[in-house]
């Protein structure tokens, strides 16, 4: 019941927290606070990812009396992805197309066994996920590249509309069949 | 090494928004907090709940910025042996993370005024919440236990909520005509273009 909590619609939640090895934390956080942003970095590689975060939890807020304060052992590298299908198919494509940046980051975590050996990285991750309890999604059987198609749909169409006002009914058709049906 | 507790930030609701929470147009949100013990049975069974039934997750996502959103309730952290030190966390703890459109801060009125009972519900059996409303101890609460820093993507950045949903509502309109225009007249296809039109002219 766990792993289907994961999922809603086409989409799946994945949360992970791996410890960081001692007095590495620092290099960590250099390192993903230099991730290359938008298209240029790797998470644009991977084209059923929504949305990804990672960072660092090494404190944790104490939120006054009456609270016993939590102190950590560890620091965490947490990462969260929100992506299309399968968690194993995710995974893979992280291995195919981003190993060099994933391996910068966990390979400063305990027991990371890199990401060359597919199924150990899969266990890896699978071992660290904490599953999720709720998710929501405002368009949940949208892929990524539904949403980036049909918003440029939406332009192409708002174009047209713009354009072919005014024109009888055989030069609409046809010019609506030269711009959305032979182009396709 | 222990890592310390940290204190109570001064909780400014203004800080400016850091790059490791925000791409383009989206923000990212992430909150860490203990629970009552004794409340996590109850938020399970709710969130089980509100993953099972319609209404629930309308509700969850009736504010038209929020892209994804989940909550996820912590006891311990995953073990991977030596050298990791094993945690042993006095409380549960919840973990929530919302993508959404534009700085947080704007929108918590929203969140503090018209689902003040559902705010209270889910983190109001943590330690010193602050219920709404109003908003303003909201705020502060949510400055002083965002999880801050680290690096944030978005596949699609520039794209408010509300542009994906009528963008998708307009796919699915074209994707009517384009199937009835096959084989009518020009009269005819005129005639259903302008029904599509029409159709999503709201979504234009």
């Amino acid at each position: 019941m766990g792993e289907s909590r994961n999922r809603f619609g086409t989409a799946y939640a994945l949360t992970v927290f791996t410890a960081i090895l001692p007095g590495q934390t620092e290099e960590v956080r250099s390192i993903i606070e230099g991730v290359p942003r938008g298209e240029a970095g790797p998470f644009a590689r991977l084209e059923q990812a929504h949305f990804t975060r990672l960072q660092i939890f090494d404190k944790l807020v104490y939120q006054g009396a009456p609270q016993k304060p939590d102190r950590l052992k560890s620091a965490y590298l947490v990462f969260t992805a929100s992506f299309d299908g399968a968690l194993d198919s995710f995974l893979d494509a992280v291995c195919e197309r981003m190993p060099a940046e994933a391996d910068s980051w966990w390979s400063h975590c305990v027991g990371y066994p890199g990401t060359t050996d597919r199924a150990a990285f899969r266990r890896y991750i699978n071992h660290n996920k904490v599953h999720t309890s709720l998710f929501g999604i405002a368009y949940p059987t949208a892929s990524v590249a539904d949403v980036r198609e049909s918003l440029a749909l939406r332009e192409r169409v708002l174009d047209f509309a713009v354009t072919a006002q005014g024109l009888d009914a055989p030069e609409l058709q046809a010019r609506f069949m030269q711009t959305f049906v032979e182009t396709r | 090494m222990p890592v310390e507790t940290a204190d109570v930030p001064n909780g400014s609701t203004n800080a400016a928004p850091v790059p490791g929470n925000s791409q383009g147009r989206h923000s990212a949100l992430t909150l860490f907090s203990p629970i009552r013990k004794q409340w996590t049975p109850v938020l399970r069974v709710a969130m089980w709940f509100g993953k099972w039934t319609p209404v629930a997750q309308d509700h969850i996502l009736q504010f038209n910025f929020i892209h994804f959103v989940r909550w996820a309730v912590v006891r311990k952290f995953p073990y991977n042996g030596p050298p990791q030190e094993r945690d042993v966390l006095n409380y549960p703890y919840l973990f929530f993370e919302s993508n959404f459109d534009g700085p947080w801060r704007q929108y918590i009125d929203a969140f503090a005024y018209c689902i003040p009972g559902d705010i209270r519900f889910v983190w109001g059996r943590g330690i010193a919440f602050p219920g709404p409303p109003p908003a303003e101890p909201l705020k502060r609460w949510i400055a002083e236990n965002s999880m801050e820093g680290g690096t944030f993507y978005s596949a699609y950045p520039e794209a408010s909520t509300r542009a994906i949903l009528s963008a998708l509502a307009v796919r699915d309109g074209f994707r009517r005509l384009v199937a009835d225009a096959d084989g009518l007249e020009a009269d005819a296809f005129k005639a259903r273009y302008e029904q599509f039109l029409t159709e999503v002219q709201v979504h234009l």
